[in-house]
């Protein structure tokens, strides 16, 4: 498994010095302790606002069906502006043919989540490690899009749209590099706006669930960052979701995966092997990558095989040092929360979602290709 | 060995050859090469890797007909090869894909199991790897290897006959174009046409107008220059200036599709822009002299198969006749390459001579083969291993990496 030694190696010093100063004044370093080992978590960034036009070109494309192999789905089928970027089902829909076996994660803010691990993008880490690449990946996978891209650059030369939006954004004839610059600018204007963590208007509770966080739950040990992630796989030992298992579709379209992958023994396994389908090492079964914690209030329900329908569950699960699994890692143990202290957590998680729902009004795109006129007289 | 005898030997092997030609070359003067004489289908050949077994052919039965083996799960062999269609398809330009159509005219899969090279550009050289392109190219099956075998894998009923057939324990998806190739052979081969029984010796098999036609096939109409031998065809490449398909230029779906083509087989940019019109052989070759030209179709079963010609140009075999009575055509490739075959001539055929031509072409078929489609095996789910449970599962491979951590 690849680390960043470097920055766990100051962590641990970071973590030696603390403890050093808690020894020598007990009690005064003790609440901050968990915060201070991890990057702090805090509004997002600035940033330079995606060019508008590229912007348009890219929620085309998210739109447009004909992204897709048979012309049946698009990106915004299982990652929809209405359900928070995601798709509002424990497991998500896939390809026609195939089903898939993990959570649609939400795309608001993946902008953030570009440059700074070196684990890939995906549950299990297994995607490239940036937009652009991961963009690619979703086109062209079996059972995201199962789309040629040769095709895909051909279609859109057949609709005068695209190739006015081409032409103004970059000169020259569309391509599929054209398509994922387009679509990686409509993903990156994908931001939150105001949620009140960011705008400093958190209630008396979410402070206090901040203080939790921070403090005795320990969740920032994870989800830390203005990103609230570590971009790391972790085994939480959240239970399997055995419908993977029980649906044959899920089955197949699961094997056939970690068989891409390499992973030995792919017909036996009745769970889900997570960052081991990167690693193959046996301590990483059941490892997933932290999500985001923005936004949760549209992109229910939580965890890499939607598990969990609320967040007072995911804090219960968390409350209670996470699920069993025989590798479980000892990160998690049992919290000890009261009643209140989860419902604290709770609303501080609330906080961290947009109080204006990040979305944008779905486009309708005509899926009929027209002649090119005077075809004979123009090249290709 | 010492210089004499290698010399020696060389001698005697293109004396042999000279001679051997000699004997069989009762060319006409001009006729660039051997006709082999037409003659009965004899037995199917049986590649020595891929017997031909009862039980081989049923399972490849079943796999035609199921839409599993393609990428969404919606087209089987039999939708784009179907059997009410004289299995191929009857529009002009194969349907293809969902969301996409096909560029070229689908062929019949009947007798296939006598050719050397399968599609209109022969890049095929047997019915398995004919299967597996055809099941994963992009404008055609787009399936993708590994989702396709899970899915066989994922059906019991698979399992147990993959099991029975090729002993593995689980389906393997190149088992899967063996079975689809022997189904093909063992099925779809059909020896008893009017025209096997005439040559057989039975005088009233061809009708009095088709053995007039048969005359011209092998004579005047000079046709047996390429559709020769028991498939009537020497399988070789050749353009006839068959006019370019009006769908590229009229339906957007096909201009994109045509455009693909050309992007994908690898064809140098300027042809990629400028051209119109398929080269053919070309993309296999890239040589220009072979732009335009396409493998001679076999004509048994025509009667079922129309429209003919590589991208569906003709709806009846009149019309193909015609053609070829006006010595062939032009097309872009024609005028761009010069690659027109010179085989081709005005041919001055009657009225009643066409009429007798066409009647011959038809008795080239015998009974249209029918087959009622079978109903495919269904997935099942396997949420347990027999004699495992759930919680041992749970536990494969972990052992090693606690023994592992142990030892550290």
């Amino acid at each position: 498994m690849k680390k960043h030694y470097s920055s766990s190696f100051t962590g641990r010093l970071a973590a030696l010095l603390l403890l050093a100063g808690g020894l020598l004044v007990p009690g005064l370093f003790a609440a901050p302790a968990a915060a201070e080992k991890f990057p702090a978590i805090g509004p997002l960034a600035e940033r330079e606002a995606p060019k508008a036009a590229l912007v348009e070109m890219g929620k085309r494309l998210f739109f447009d069906q004909r992204i897709s192999g048979d012309g049946a789905i698009a990106c915004a089928t299982c990652h929809d502006p209405a359900k928070g970027f995601g798709d509002g089902v424990a497991l998500s829909k896939a390809y026609p043919g195939t089903k898939h076996f993990r959570n649609a994660p939400t795309l608001i803010n993946s902008l953030f989540k570009s440059g700074f691990s070196d684990t890939g993008w995906g549950w299990s880490g297994h995607m490239g490690s940036n937009m652009n690449d991961v963009v690619r990946d979703q086109i062209t996978e079996t059972m995201i899009m199962n789309m040629d891209m040769r095709i895909m650059h051909e279609r859109m030369k057949q609709d005068p749209v695209y190739v006015a939006m081409c032409q103004e954004n970059f000169g020259g004839e569309c391509s599929s590099g054209k398509a994922r610059k387009a679509l990686v600018a409509f993903v990156e204007s994908l931001v939150s706006i105001d949620a009140p963590f960011d705008t400093g208007n958190l209630s008396a509770h979410a402070q206090r669930g901040r203080e939790l966080f921070e403090g005795k739950a320990g969740c920032i040990s994870c989800h830390n960052g203005a990103y609230f992630s570590d971009g790391e796989p972790h085994n939480t030992g959240v239970p399997e979701n055995m419908e993977i298992f029980k649906d044959p579709m899920r089955h197949l379209t699961y094997r056939s995966v970690i068989h891409t992958h390499g992973v030995p023994k792919m017909g036996v396994w009745r769970r889900d092997v997570g960052y081991f389908e990167v690693s193959k090492n046996y301590g990483d079964v059941g490892k997933f990558v932290t999500p985001t914690l923005r936004e949760l209030n549209y992109t229910g329900p939580y965890m890499h095989n939607g598990m969990f329908a609320t967040l007072a569950e995911v804090v219960e699960f968390y409350d209670q040092g996470g699920g069993q699994d025989d590798p479980l890692a000892a990160e998690l143990q049992p919290l000890g929360l009261t009643i209140e202290e989860r419902a604290n957590l709770v609303e501080f998680l609330e906080s961290l979602s947009s109080v204006t729902p990040v979305t944008v009004e779905p486009l309708k795109v005509p899926q009929a290709y027209k002649p090119i006129e005077n075809w004979l007289e123009v090249t290709n | 060995m010492n210089i004499l005898r290698y010399l020696t030997l060389i001698l005697m092997f293109t004396a042999g050859m000279v001679f051997a030609l000699g004997m069989a070359d009762t060319r006409a003067e001009g006729d660039p090469d051997v006709d082999a004489p037409l003659a009965p289908l004899g037995p199917v050949p049986e590649p020595l890797d891929n017997k031909i077994t009862d039980a081989k052919a049923e399972l490849g039965k079943l796999l035609y007909f199921d839409p599993k083996l393609s990428g969404d799960a919606s087209l089987a062999c039999s939708d784009c090869h179907a059997p009410k269609q004289g299995w191929g398809f009857s529009d002009p330009i194969c349907r293809g894909y969902p969301g996409a159509v096909h560029w070229r005219n689908c062929q019949t899969v009947v007798n296939s199991g006598f050719l050397g090279k399968l599609f209109w550009q022969g890049n095929a050289k047997s019915l398995e790897k004919q299967a597996k392109t055809a099941a994963t190219g992009g404008v055609s099956g787009n399936g993708e290897a590994d989702v396709m075998e899970q899915r066989l894998r994922q059906t019991p009923v698979y399992v147990e006959m993959f099991k029975q057939v090729f002993g593995t324990e689980r389906p393997i998806l190149n088992d899967a174009w063996q079975a689809i190739a022997t189904f093909e052979r063992a099925q779809l081969t059909q020896y008893d046409t009017p025209l096997d029984r005439y040559l057989e010796g039975e005088v009233g098999a061809l009708s009095p107008l088709a053995v007039q036609g048969l005359e011209l096939f092998t004579g005047k109409a000079n046709c047996i220059e390429c559709h020769n031998g028991a498939m009537l065809t020497d399988e070789k490449y050749y353009n006839l200036g068959v006019p370019r398909p009006f769908e590229w230029e009229e339906n957007g779906l096909n201009t994109i599709t045509f455009r693909f083509e050309l992007y994908a087989k690898g064809s140098h940019e300027k042809y990629y822009r400028d051209f119109k019109d398929d080269p053919g052989l070309y993309f296999t070759t890239k040589r220009p002299s072979d732009m335009g030209k396409f493998r001679t179709p076999p004509l048994r079963y025509v009667l079922f198969t129309a429209p003919y010609m590589h991208a569906g140009q003709f709806y009846t075999l009149e019309e193909v006749v015609d053609f070829y009575n006006e010595g062939g055509g032009d097309n872009d490739m024609t005028a761009y390459a010069g690659s027109k075959t010179p085989i081709l001539k005005p041919l001055n055929l009657s009225d009643e001579e066409k009429e007798a031509l066409v009647a011959f072409l038809e008795e080239l078929s015998g009974e249209e083969i029918v087959m009622a489609t079978p109903k495919v095996p269904p997935y099942e789910a396997v949420p347990d291993i027999e004699g495992m449970s759930q919680a041992e599962a749970k536990r494969i491979g972990l052992e090693f990496h606690l023994s592992a951590t142990a030892e550290n």
